[in-house]
């Protein structure tokens, strides 16, 4: 398993605003038509961490990817 | 708010929980705000289930499974109405799930018609046994029992065997969605007036998602446009919960507002908390008008003086505050910390603390209540306090919390180091702080030493733990007290099993007695359950008048208060248990003995430390000893004395383990060997009473009555060092078989005289046993004995008719009195009434009086059915008359 914290993508239904992107100060937030996409570089726990909240918040999750180390 | 949205009457969704229900065990599995816990609501509020049901809701991120538990058990106490004067269910430090899930099922299994389990929030338990736990009680519940269980995500349960019996159904988000139907019938419930397009729309839009639909309605209703309102909604692409959170607070006025944000950083509020957390008074008023308009706001307790926010609502609120008002939060955290603290609720105090970003404070707040809260049984709960502390930070107070941890999970290196890390900082610390750090390093450390058998000079630097430890610095006098009670059962109990520190018994007694004064059932229990076993190897030296009696008495007391609790097989009861099944075994009670030793065996399922278990495999070794199973007391021997030499406070009784062990080998017709492992012993074991009572037994089976008689020399004369009474009287019995085995029938005669007189007071029966001394007994004329009525006893264990054991089915029977019970004793001899009149130095009529009462009230007409049934009721042995 990788420890170090590697690149993710996280698609999201719907416009994030500022009250539930604060959730995921790691990430950067970008539309995507009605899609939010979250990226950053996140190891494991931290990758957890973001899904409870995605759980937690009631969110609607699309897709994750992992995405090559030099994006 | 002007009109409350309410629970909708959702039918087909209650009758497909109905269904379902009919199962042996239903999940609801479904994300944050499904309506899991509302329809859950709306199903148990209808009438005519069939079921009364025990309803727990899992606590927030909980860690330890016994809060779970002991919620559950309540729970079921509360609906059977099973409360028959046991305590409510308590917590302990030593939580073992298996047992609890066991004591759960077997409550379940005594209750009388159907009950349904409901778990809520199952999603939130966090530790590391609930799937196997959760396992054993789902596939073991009685008929009459069912279970519902609701969790956010899946949880592994391994729950295949009743789902391949069609008895597990599930309910599922898609289950829950809300109808085109039902958004309509939630709209008009709510008095809002849609229409039919606009509330598709909605329906659309929230894709029935219930949070959002209740959202929803909390802002439509009084909304001056509502069709605008839902147009505007689905136009936007924002998220449904945090587009429509926006919406509802936008409508709250702004005292409503603050609270909803201040408060949303608890777990649960009360009017006291929403108070201080506003600056305002009156707030309680606000929180029950929110929960009227079930506006994601509801009550704990019957009495509704808590509240909790629902998760996913809290969970946004909380994003609210620290995005609009970051600066107030350290305080607000600092304010809930204090209230916390005041009223005794450390584990959320210190979360609040170290939330605030106080960390010094909180470690401090976690290392001076570490004791109390593994009293409390949130001993997990504190290593999660534990973890919450940023890495790197150096904060030497919680070296003795981290010690503690070690210690549960059996790291015993780490825990003396931490507690290394801890005396260093003590030696720095405030004289107040300490007195209090050294108590509970003291503490540990007497622990710590039990856990790894080295008890020698750990009680020289712990002794000063027996003084008072509130002085005028201590501010808290109930930790403290935890403290020192803690402190005194350590204390004891390491003394106790050095093996005759005298003080033992004392702080023992004090610590019961702090215990019971502080309100700790837990520690009173462990205090006397080692007093019991302290008190049988006080007893040991000399025969002394109903010491077994006594010892027996005191452990039954321990027993019967540990059961009150539900502690009765776990293993703090354990020493009594141990010291009864070990006395019935020494009075020649087997099958009694054994029954105890299980018990003992199943209290002991958790690794409490190498000496609990040395008595375990002592008592079980003395069991088969006793009846004649010597191999298998061999084995037991073996293991034993194992245990026995890695412990340093124990060499005496590893005497005696090797002893036991190299008879039995010469009784199995090995004398050589024993011989062999003699010989490799060094001067000071050997020359011990014990081992040359081993040599006798050697001697004798290899033919070497007058070696034998050599061996027993210093034992007999009092010159050997013994361990107790018992290796006298072995001693004598030996002898015994020597003469018998030189022809000299009278000494024989004479050495079982004054073993008997030694007995006579304990009436021990094991040393006949062991030394295979019936037909030396028997060889005893009555006339010749001034122990006859004992005599007649022993034989009879010895003959293999072992006192059968209360079987409850007799009737009860009115108590003999002390001069009953003494011609009762002679009732087995073949004395006749004036011979035992004599012996007793009365009168032929007052034996005869006395004969006429113990018939009438044995209720048998003649001296061969009173001497069974006195066996029966186990009045011939054990119990004296005073």
């Amino acid at each position: 398993m990788d420890a170090a914290p590697a690149p993710y993508l996280i698609r999201i239904n719907g416009r994030l605003g500022a009250t539930v992107l604060s959730a995921f100060p790691a990430l950067a937030p970008r539309q995507d038509g009605a899609h939010t996409v979250l990226t950053g570089l996140l190891d494991r726990s931290a990758l957890y961490g973001v899904l409870a909240d995605i759980e937690a918040l009631g969110l609607d999750l699309l897709e994750l990817q992992k995405l090559p180390p030099d994006t | 708010m002007a009109v409350a949205p309410r629970l909708i009457d959702r039918v087909d969704l209650l009758t497909a929980l109905d269904r379902a229900a009919a199962s042996k065990v239903t999940i609801i599995s479904a994300p944050a705000g499904s309506g899991k816990t509302s329809l859950l609501r709306a199903w148990a509020g209808r009438t005519g289930r069939p079921h009364r049901l025990a309803v727990v809701r899992v606590q927030r991120d909980q860690h330890d499974a016994q809060q779970f538990w002991l919620a559950l058990l309540d729970a079921i106490r509360h609906v059977t109405g099973a409360h028959g004067g046991a305590e409510p269910p308590a917590a302990t430090p030593e939580f073992n799930g298996p047992a609890m899930v066991d004591r759960v099922l077997s409550e379940l299994a005594d209750a009388q018609g159907g009950i349904m389990l409901v778990v809520d929030d199952l999603h939130e338990l966090h530790t590391p046994d609930m799937p196997d736990q959760l396992n054993r009680l789902l596939t073991r519940l009685p008929p009459n029992v069912h279970a519902i269980l609701t969790t956010r995500h899946d949880v592994r349960l391994r729950l295949h065997r009743l789902r391949l019996a069609g008895e597990l159904a599930e309910i599922r988000a898609a289950d829950l969605r809300f109808s085109e139907r039902e958004t309509r019938a939630l709209l008009e419930a709510s008095g809002i007036t849609l229409s039919a397009a606009g509330a598709a729309l909605l329906h659309q839009r929230t894709e029935g998602w219930a949070a959002g639909l209740r959202l929803a309605a909390l802002s439509l209703a009084g909304h001056r446009d509502p069709e605008r309102f839902v147009a505007e909604f689905s136009g936007t692409d924002r998220t449904v919960a945090e587009y429509l959170l926006a919406e509802m607070l936008d409508r709250q006025p702004p005292d409503v507002q603050d609270l909803l944000l201040r408060t949303a950083l608890l777990e649960r509020v009360n009017g006291e908390l929403a108070d201080l957390l506003t600056g305002h008074p009156g707030r309680e008023q606000i929180l029950l008008n929110l929960e009227d308009a079930n506006a994601f706001v509801e009550s704990l307790d019957a009495g509704r003086t808590w509240f909790r926010y629902h998760h996913l609502f809290a969970d946004l609120l909380r994003l609210e505050l620290r995005r609009t008002l970051p600066a107030d939060i350290p305080a607000l955290h600092r304010r809930a910390a204090g209230w916390f603290t005041r009223h005794g609720q450390v584990a959320e105090a210190v979360r609040h603390t170290q939330a605030a970003g106080d960390w010094p404070e909180a470690a401090q707040l976690l290392a001076d209540h570490a004791f109390s809260l593994t009293l409390d049984g949130q001993a997990q709960t504190m290593q999660a306090l534990l973890q919450a502390f940023p890495p790197g930070a150096d904060h030497p107070e919680l070296a003795v919390v981290r010690a503690m941890g070690d210690l549960a999970q059996g790291r015993l290196d780490e825990a003396a180091a931490h507690l290394a890390v801890a005396e260093t900082y003590a030696e720095t610390a405030l004289p107040g702080r300490r007195r209090h750090l050294r108590v509970a390093i003291a503490s540990l450390n007497l622990s710590l030493a039990r856990r790894r058998g080295h008890v020698a000079g750990v009680v020289e630097q712990a002794r000063f733990l027996a003084a008072p430890v509130t002085g005028p610095s201590d501010e808290d006098i109930a930790t403290g007290s935890d403290l020192r009670a803690v402190a005194l059962m350590n204390l004891g109990t390491v003394e106790a099993w050095s093996l005759g520190l005298p003080d033992a018994a004392g702080h023992l007694r004090e610590g019961a007695a702090l215990a019971r004064e502080i309100g700790r059932p837990y520690l009173e229990v462990g205090c006397l359950a080692q007093l019991g076993f302290a008190h049988i190897f006080d007893s040991a030296d000399v025969p002394e008048m109903d010491a077994f009696a006594t010892t027996q008495r005191r452990c039954r007391e321990a027993v019967a208060l540990a059961e009150r609790y539900g502690w009765g097989t776990e293993p703090v009861i354990a020493p009594a248990l141990m010291t009864l099944a070990s006395t019935m075994v020494w009075l020649g009670e087997f099958d009694e003995g054994e029954r105890w030793l299980r018990r003992t065996e199943q209290a002991l399922r958790t690794d409490t430390g190498p000496d609990v278990r040395l008595l375990l495999h002592q008592t079980a070794a003395i069991l088969h000893a006793g009846r004649g199973r010597r191999h298998e007391a061999l084995a037991e021997f073996g293991v034993a004395e194992d245990l026995a030499s890695r412990l340093a406070g124990a060499q005496a009784l590893a005497s005696q383990m090797i002893s036991w062990r190299l008879a039995t080998q010469a009784r199995l017709g090995q004398p050589g060997e024993a011989r062999a492992a003699l010989a490799a012993l060094d001067d000071q074991r050997a020359g011990s009473g014990e081992l040359r009572n081993a040599r006798a037994v050697i001697c004798l089976a290899e033919g070497d009555p007058a070696g034998a008689l050599g061996a027993l020399r210093d034992v007999l004369d009092g010159t050997a060092r013994v361990l107790g009474y018992v290796t006298v009287v072995e001693a004598h019995l030996l002898a015994g078989h020597a003469h018998r085995e030189l022809g000299d029938q009278r000494a024989a005669n004479q050495a079982v005289e004054r073993a008997l007189g030694l007995v006579e007071s304990d009436r021990l029966v094991l040393p006949f046993a062991m030394t295979d001394s019936a037909e030396l007994l028997a060889g005893l004329p009555r006339h010749q004995t001034a122990h006859a009525a004992l005599l007649a006893d022993i034989l009879d264990i010895l003959h293999g008719a072992s006192p059968a054991a209360d079987n409850g089915s007799s009737p009860p029977v009115d108590e003999l009195s002390p001069g009953e019970l003494r011609v009762l004793r002679y009732l087995p001899t073949n004395l006749s009434r004036p011979e035992i009149a004599g012996e007793l130095s009365l009168s032929p009529n007052t034996v005869s009086t006395h004969l006429r009462s113990i018939y009438a009230k044995l209720q048998v007409g003649d001296r061969t059915s009173a001497v069974r049934r006195a066996r029966e009721l186990r009045l011939l042995s054990g119990r004296r008359p005073n």
